[in-house]
Formats: structure tokens, C-alpha cells, sequence
């Protein structure tokens, strides 16, 4: 029953039954239970089919026995394991702290589970998952691993308290950069209340080294559509900058305006060959799994 | 033009104040609130911004016309407007049709063109409108339109001035106590000055008047006329006063007959003495060539014509009687003789008399005792001394100068019905009744300086005369249709037609026709009652425009010289609508609108 799978709950009611790790492998394992295995083939110990040899192929992958029997060079082909070296670089500044309702998680703490659960995912394909977590500056950084324990680190980085300051992308994304020494993918997972041009500008360079980047834009519905408060001083926790507005009265301008800027960060990102997805902290954990691994899936 | 009937509740207009105090102290209040992103919030103020303030403000203005609106409504706004059509009108009109108006003016009475003025007011009316007419007379008419209509085409000219002050204030009541939403006063008069003579006024009433282009033409009239004496014994005198710009002719006739004829030039009098047969009373009248206004060409007098009374001075009267009445008949105002006795009171056994006061205290029991045997309902009182002034009563024989030293208080028996002629102190002087006059002191010098001044012969020729002779009788002067009071005696009025008309009641309203009429006492003539019009209305200079308006004192005062113009202002300011469901209606449309774009703004942001 889809309704029981951990990975379609309500992301605060699961958030609320365990740690991190806990949760995340529920999550994990709720959404591999609906999924098939991944189509894509490598090099790996575990045999998948043959196929016709073909110029440059490793000679030791040669299946002999065929060669001699059939007189045909056909190569052996195995499940891929470890063919992606991923980086998730997760938002942990000010603003993503905090939640339009108390019923609902801080777009942090969605945001941290959702980082443990796509680090899960991806080692369990094998992938090689590394974490940096950044507000004006990077604050921790995990480089990718495959191994044992990997997973822990990872969780145990996501317990960090973090600084939780304004929030600054590039200088994180560039040492997710450096943490990944040949191409691989970059998740960004960040509320974006930052200055797009230099995210944007990142993104390209990353691009250029031959990284693939997903963006996961993290949103509280209640950036979406502004809430009810009437007359009010809205303050930026980071910048401290004031606004006052009658909610009522621009409820839908801030809706028409929200809206111009996601499609902005769509159009900016897409223009750079990133993917770009928003995910907001009322979506159960499956709905953001799916995007990212579909984005992984993609990669070569 | 908009005009509020219930004005005090525009103050409640100030509540609009509020949506705007609220629309400029908005921003400065609510909560200080957290949150991330701040940037998209400023951003689409800063996008938006001036969508919302375009917003707000039409918020606020639609807040601020629902308060005015309602507050409007609440003073009742009445909205004048020009087109066709009018609010419910109380109208009366009124038609000046007093004598004046009855001069000829391009061919035409002056009536015709007021009459003309009027039927266009009325039949400009609608049918449910309330409309009056009175004429200058003071007689209101109502009814349909028609029957008004009928009324102002048969309006004939009085013979007199009538009161067009008078009738323009009972046209204000009529139609101010009507409950309709419109009343209006329309005053149709030639404008005449001295019918105007102060101004009137008319209350909460909207006045128009029209009164004809230019000025009226020269007049030429006959503005006073009478016999001098009354009493002709039997030669006499008929003065008369002539208004004319330059000279004129005059005729005077005594019973039809040419008496004298003449030309008299401006300001100049006349007076032409005559002994005519005639006998009694007679009536006359000065004539002059007809001219523009036909009424004041002729005005009539009457004058009584006979022997002079047969008088006996007793000495009980003092020398001054004696002499007084040597000059009367001197005058030929009298004769010696017994018919008319002169005496102190006590010595008086018959009338007719004219019973003075005894000189001798002693003798005021015998003079009581004669007063009560001659059936005279006064009593002298004792005796008071002191100078007192002694006044003539109105319409008596001036008496200037009279002083009484000693006198005796003329006390009235019960029910007694008689003229006092003149007073001292306060107190009855000189009284008179049927054959009888009772002078309270003495005719000495020691008792009252009465007999050696200059106005004892007069006086006592106009009491022997007037009061104390067989056939004395008084001559009425009056204005056509004024109330007179009728004289003691007389039980009928003879009409110059011979007719006679009885006279059951104390007054009676004078005829509409100017003439001499005559008191009857069991058939024979005894006084004479003479109609003519005011002087003043031979006197045709009009009032401009203005002088008109200030004149009259309504709510609003238009004066108009073109007929046209005038009907169209009256109807042109005349329709009134209430706004009151207007106002209420844009007020609900308000409502609505900004329910709306509250609501639209809500659920746009919903």
C-alpha cells in the first residue's frame, strides 16, 4: 500500500518517529520498494549480459569461454556500482530555519532529512556521496566516499548545529567542485534567498568542469503564498531589512512575484544545463527522491 | 442647484475623515513578523507598487463616498434641474388688478397683460401641482386649473388700490401651509409704487414677479373733492385737488346737473362756491376729460343743502356762546331762532341742545336732575380743578390749544351708546348723542380757555350743523369695498340708481363703485356715505425691478419684465428632486463595489 510507505508520510509526522538516520532509511527503503533497479549496466561483479566486443574494450573483460566456443568476441557486462561521485551542498543559514507553521518542519530540518535520504539512495547504488554545509561560508564538508560508514559521516556532519548566518552558495559549490576530482553531479539543496547572479555564475563553472548540478529549491508554503497577518513589519532574519505591508493587499502580487522568481531560477538554471526542481516542506520525502534520482538516473 | 432641507446632518460628512486618517496611518501599524523572504515581499511592493496604491486609494475613496453619501442622504438634498417637468408645486398667483392697472397702455389695459402673465403660470403647471389665485382685492380662489384659468380671464379692475401687500402675504400662507414639496408665490402686478410701500414678508415661500416693461404713461386724476361746508345753508363750497402734469379741464356737477366748469393748471386748487335749489342731500362731482385711466377722472361728494339751524343762546351759556353764534350767522351757518337751545345744563327743558356745565357748582344736582329728565345718559360728577389739556377726539374738530381749569367728569349710564368728542385727562370732555351735546365745564374763561379760542366758532357751527339740527347727518368718506361703521340711525343704504339696500349689522363694506350714497333713517336721507378711490392710486410711477424684489421677501425673490422669461425662470428653477434614493443608491453601489475589491483582493490572494 503506498499510503504506508514512509516516503509518501507527511514529512513532519515521519520526521517526528526518529533521528535522522532512522527516518531517512525508512524513507529510503519505503522509496526503493517502488522503484525498480537501476537500468544502467557497468563493469561491476555482478553479471547482467553479453554484448559484441568492440574496439578499445579491456581485453579482461573478454568472456573466453564464448570466444572459443562460437568464435565470437562478445564482452561481459555487470550492474554498475560505483560510477558517480556525488556532492550534496545543503543550505544552513539563517533563513532556512524557519517554518511558516508549527506544524510543519523548518525548511532545515526537511532539508537535512531529505540530504541523509538522497545520501542513502545514492550509496546504495553505489555512488560515492559527499556533504558540504554552508551558510556565508562553508561550515562542514564530508568528500565523497563509497565506503562503509560513509553514510554515518554524513548523518553525523547533518548533526552539526551549524552557524546559521546569511547565506552565500558559491564558495560552497566550488568546494563541492574541488571535492569531486573527476566529473560527477552536484545537489544543491537551499531556500535560494540569495543573489541568483552569483549562483547562476557557479553553476556555469561547475558545468564547465563537467559536473552534472540538480538544484532542489526548498520553499515553506507559506513563502509561497503569504500568510495572514494583516497589517505587519515583515523582517528579514538575515538582513534584518523591513518591509511593512497589509497582507491582504499584496497577497497576490507577492504570488504573482514569487512565481516570476522560480521562473527566473528555472530559466537561469536550465540555461546552464542544471536541473531545477522546488520542493516545498509540506511534500512528502518521496516526491524530492524521485526528482533527484530521475535526475540521476539521467546521468551517463 | 442643490438645496439640503435637513442641513445639520452634513456634519455627520466628517466621518469620511476616518477611512482616510486610517488610509494615511495604515502602514504605521500591525505587528513586527519574521520572515526569509522579505525579498519577494519587496519585491512586489516595489512591482506592484503603483497597482496598490491605485488600489488603496480607490479602497479609500469608495469608503469615503459611502460615508458622504449616507450623510447626504440624511440632509435631505432636494436637486434643482432645468428640462421638463417639476416637483409638486403649492402655487398661488397674484393678480394685481387694483385700479391702476386699468390705464391703458399701446391700446391696451395694463390688466390684459397680467391676466395674459398669469394664464401662462397656471397652464404651465401640472396636474399635480396645487394652484391659487388672489387678487388684490384679497380674495383667494381655488381649484383646477381651469376654473383658475376662468377666474383670471373674468378678473376685472377694482374701482380701487385694493391691498396687493396684503394679498401677496395670504398668497405666501396659502401656499406655505400646502404639503407640497415645492411652494411658490407668483406675483403678477404693474408694479405700482405706492402699492408697494414697504416691503413684505413672505417666509420660506420662492417668490417670482413680473411687472411690464417701461414706465406707465402720464395720468391726469381728480385726488380730492368735497363740499366746504358739508352743510350748504344754503351756499357752500366744492373743493377739489387735480393731479396733472400740466393743466386740465374740469366739470363740476351737483345731482347730474353742470354746476361750474373750468381749468386748472398744476398744483393749482380749486374751489368753486356755489348757492344751488337743491335741497337736502345732494350728491356732486368733479370731472376731468377722460385719458389713460378712466377710474380717477371723476371723484364724487356729497353736501347737505337747506336753511341754516334756528339757534337760541340762553345766558346761562356766558357771552361767548352769544358771540360765536352771531358769527355763524353772520356766515349764514345759522339763524336766531328756537329750534336749537344753547344753555347751561340746568336751565335745559327740550332738545335739541347743547347743554354746558353750570358755572355755579351749586347747580349740579338741578343740572343732573334736567340731564336725567331729558333722557341724556351722562351725569356731571363733582367738580375737579386744575388746568387740564383737552384733546379732540378722531375725526372731530381740532381743538387746538383748549385748556379745562374746573370741570366736571362726565360719568356714562349703563348701556349708554353715544361719541365722545373730546377728552380731559383721560376722561370724557365733550359728549354727544341723538339731539344732544354735553360740554363737561362751563363756557368761561375762569373754566376752560375752549371759548376764546379760535377753533370754538368752527366747532360750534359743525355741532349745530352735524350734530344738533333736525335733519343732521354726517358725510362717510370710504374706499371701494373698505368697512365702514354704520351711523347710529340709519337702517338703509340708497344706491345712486335709487335703490335702497338695508343695513341689518353695525358696519357695512363699502360699494365697489366710486359714487355718493346715501344713509336712509325710515326713508329719508340722513347722512351720506362717499366712495372713491385712493389718491395715491391716481399716482402711476412704478418700482423698477429691483426695488420690486426687495420688496418682497421670501426664500428667493426673481423679478422678471419679459413674460417669457419670466414664465420660463419659474419653471426653469421650479422642479425640485429629492436625491435622498440617489444617494442611497450610489451609497449601496459603493458598498458593493468595494465589498468587491476587498473581496477580490482576498481571494486573489487566497
Amino acid at each position: 500500500m503506498s499510503t504506508t510507505r514512509p516516503d509518501l508520510l507527511d514529512p513532519s509526522t515521519i520526521a517526528a518517529l526518529g533521528r535522522i538516520e532512522i527516518v531517512a532509511r525508512w524513507i529510503v527503503d519505503g522509496f526503493l520498494t517502488g522503484l525498480h533497479r537501476s537500468p544502467r549496466k557497468g563493469f561491476s561483479v555482478e553479471f547482467a549480459e553479453h554484448r559484441p566486443y568492440l574496439p578499445g574494450d579491456e581485453l579482461r573483460y573478454v568472456d573466453w569461454k564464448i570466444a572459443a566456443r562460437a568464435d565470437k568476441w562478445v564482452v561481459k557486462q555487470y550492474e554498475e556500482e560505483t560510477n558517480l561521485r556525488a556532492t550534496i551542498v545543503l543550505d544552513v543559514s539563517r533563513s532556512m530555519a524557519w517554518r511558516g507553521d508549527e506544524s510543519r518542519l523548518t525548511k532545515l530540518a526537511y532539508a537535512e532529512r531529505l540530504a541523509a535520504a538522497l545520501a542513502l539512495l545514492f550509496l546504495r547504488q553505489r555512488d560515492a556521496v559527499g556533504l558540504v554545509r554552508f551558510d556565508d561560508a562553508v561550515r562542514s564538508a564530508v568528500p565523497p566516499r563509497v565506503r562503509t560508514g560513509q553514510w554515518q559521516r554524513i548523518v553525523a556532519a547533518l548533526d552539526d548545529p551549524g552557524a546559521g548566518r546569511a547565506s552565500f552558495a558559491p564558495v560552497a559549490l566550488e568546494q563541492a567542485g574541488r571535492l569531486i576530482v573527476r566529473r560527477g553531479m552536484i545537489v544543491l539543496i537551499s531556500d535560494l534567498l540569495m543573489d541568483p547572479a552569483d549562483v547562476i555564475s557557479r553553476v556555469r563553472a561547475l558545468r564547465h568542469a563537467g559536473h552534472h548540478v540538480a538544484v532542489l529549491h526548498v520553499m515553506d508554503p507559506a513563502e509561497r503564498d503569504l500568510p495572514a497577518r494583516g497589517d505587519a513589519l515583515f523582517v528579514d532574519p538575515e538582513s534584518e531589512i523591513e518591509v511593512p505591508a497589509a497582507s491582504a493587499e499584496v497577497r497576490a502580487a507577492y504570488r504573482e512575484t514569487v512565481d516570476r522568481a522560480l521562473g527566473e531560477w528555472r530559466d537561469a538554471l536550465a540555461g546552464v544545463g542544471a536541473a531545477y526542481e522546488v520542493i516545498t516542506t509540506d511534500a512528502p520525502f518521496g516526491v524530492p527522491l524521485r526528482r533527484a534520482f530521475a535526475v540521476r538516473q539521467r546521468l551517463p | 442647484m442643490i438645496d439640503f432641507l435637513s442641513p445639520l446632518w452634513l456634519v455627520a460628512a466628517a466621518a469620511a475623515a476616518v477611512p482616510l486618517l486610517l488610509h494615511l496611518l495604515r502602514r504605521r501599524i500591525g505587528a513586527r513578523v519574521e520572515f526569509p523572504a522579505v525579498r519577494y515581499l519587496a519585491r512586489a511592493e516595489r512591482e506592484h507598487s503603483r497597482k496598490l496604491r491605485l488600489r488603496n486609494l480607490l479602497l479609500m475613496l469608495l469608503r469615503m463616498a459611502i460615508v458622504v453619501c449616507i450623510a447626504a442622504a440624511a440632509a435631505r438634498p432636494v436637486l434643482r434641474v432645468s428640462g421638463a417637468g417639476h416637483a409638486p408645486t403649492a402655487l398661488t398667483v397674484v393678480l394685481d388688478n387694483s385700479l391702476s392697472t386699468s390705464v391703458i397702455v399701446s391700446g391696451h389695459p395694463v390688466l390684459d397683460d397680467l391676466r395674459a402673465r398669469a394664464s401662462q403660470v397656471v397652464r404651465a403647471a401640472s396636474p399635480d401641482d396645487r394652484v391659487w389665485l388672489v387678487t388684490a382685492d384679497g380674495v383667494v380662489r381655488g381649484g383646477s386649473r381651469s376654473a383658475i384659468l376662468d377666474d383670471i380671464a373674468h378678473a376685472e379692475p377694482l374701482a380701487g388700490a385694493g391691498d396687493v401687500e396684503d394679498a401677496t402675504t395670504r398668497a405666501s400662507t396659502v401656499a406655505a401651509s400646502a404639503a407640497l414639496p415645492e411652494r411658490e408665490v407668483v406675483v403678477v402686478t404693474d408694479g405700482q409704487a405706492t402699492a408697494w410701500p414697504e416691503p413684505v414678508s413672505l417666509g420660506a415661500v420662492t417668490v417670482f414677479a413680473y411687472r411690464p416693461a417701461g414706465d406707465a404713461p402720464p395720468n391726469r386724476a381728480v385726488v380730492d373733492a368735497g363740499a366746504q361746508p358739508v352743510r350748504w345753508t344754503p351756499g357752500g363750497a366744492i373743493q377739489a385737488r387735480v393731479m396733472t402734469p400740466d393743466s386740465a379741464t374740469y366739470r363740476i356737477t351737483l345731482e347730474g346737473r353742470t354746476l361750474a366748469r373750468g381749468t386748472v393748471t398744476r398744483d393749482e386748487p380749486v374751489l368753486v362756491r356755489a348757492e344751488p335749489p337743491e335741497r337736502g342731500w345732494t350728491a356732486g362731482s368733479v370731472e376731468l376729460e377722460p385719458d389713460e385711466l378712466r377710474g380717477d377722472d371723476v371723484r364724487w361728494f356729497a353736501a347737505w343743502i337747506g336753511p341754516a339751524p334756528a339757534v337760541r343762546v340762553a345766558p346761562s351759556a356766558g357771552p361767548f356762546a352769544s358771540n360765536a353764534l352771531e358769527a355763524l350767522v353772520e356766515a349764514e351757518r345759522a339763524r336766531t331762532g328756537g329750534g336749537i337751545t344753547i344753555a347751561s345744563a340746568d336751565e335745559v327743558t327740550s332738545l335739541p341742545a347743547l347743554l354746558v356745565a353750570p358755572s355755579d357748582p351749586v347747580k349740579l344736582g338741578a343740572a343732573n336732575r334736567a340731564l336725567e329728565r331729558l333722557g341724556i345718559p351722562w351725569r356731571l360728577g363733582a367738580a375737579r380743578h386744575g388746568e387740564t389739556a383737552v384733546r379732540a377726539a378722531s375725526g372731530s374738530v381740532p381743538l387746538a390749544d383748549v385748556t379745562a381749569t374746573v370741570r366736571y367728569p362726565l360719568t356714562p349710564r349703563a348701556g349708554t351708546r353715544s361719541d365722545t368728542l373730546a377728552t380731559a385727562a383721560g376722561e370724557p370732555w365733550i359728549v354727544s348723542g341723538p339731539g344732544y351735546v354735553l360740554i363737561g365745564s362751563a363756557l368761561t374763561p375762569d373754566a376752560s380757555t375752549f371759548p376764546v379760542r379760535a377753533a370754538f366758532v368752527p366747532w360750534l357751527g359743525d355741532v349745530l350743523s352735524q350734530r344738533l339740527s333736525a335733519d343732521a347727518g354726517t358725510v362717510m368718506a370710504a374706499t371701494p369695498g373698505a368697512t365702514v361703521v354704520r351711523p347710529t340711525g340709519a337702517d338703509a343704504l340708497e344706491l345712486p340708481d335709487g335703490d335702497r339696500v338695508p343695513l341689518p349689522d353695525d358696519s357695512l363694506a363699502a360699494p365697489a363703485r366710486p359714487g355718493a350714497y346715501f344713509f336712509l333713517h325710515g326713508g329719508a336721507r340722513t347722512g351720506a356715505l362717499v366712495v372713491n378711490p385712493e389718491a395715491s392710486e391716481s399716482d402711476l410711477r412704478r418700482l423698477d425691478p429691483s426695488a420690486l424684489a426687495a420688496r418682497l421677501r421670501g426664500r428667493h425673490a426673481t423679478t422678471a419684465e419679459d413674460g417669457v422669461k419670466f414664465t420660463t425662470a419659474i419653471f426653469a428653477t421650479a422642479p425640485r428632486r429629492p436625491l435622498v434614493a440617489p444617494l442611497l443608491a450610489a451609497a449601496l453601489v459603493a458598498l458593493v463595489a468595494e465589498s468587491a475589491m476587498a473581496r477580490g483582493s482576498r481571494a486573489a490572494a487566497g
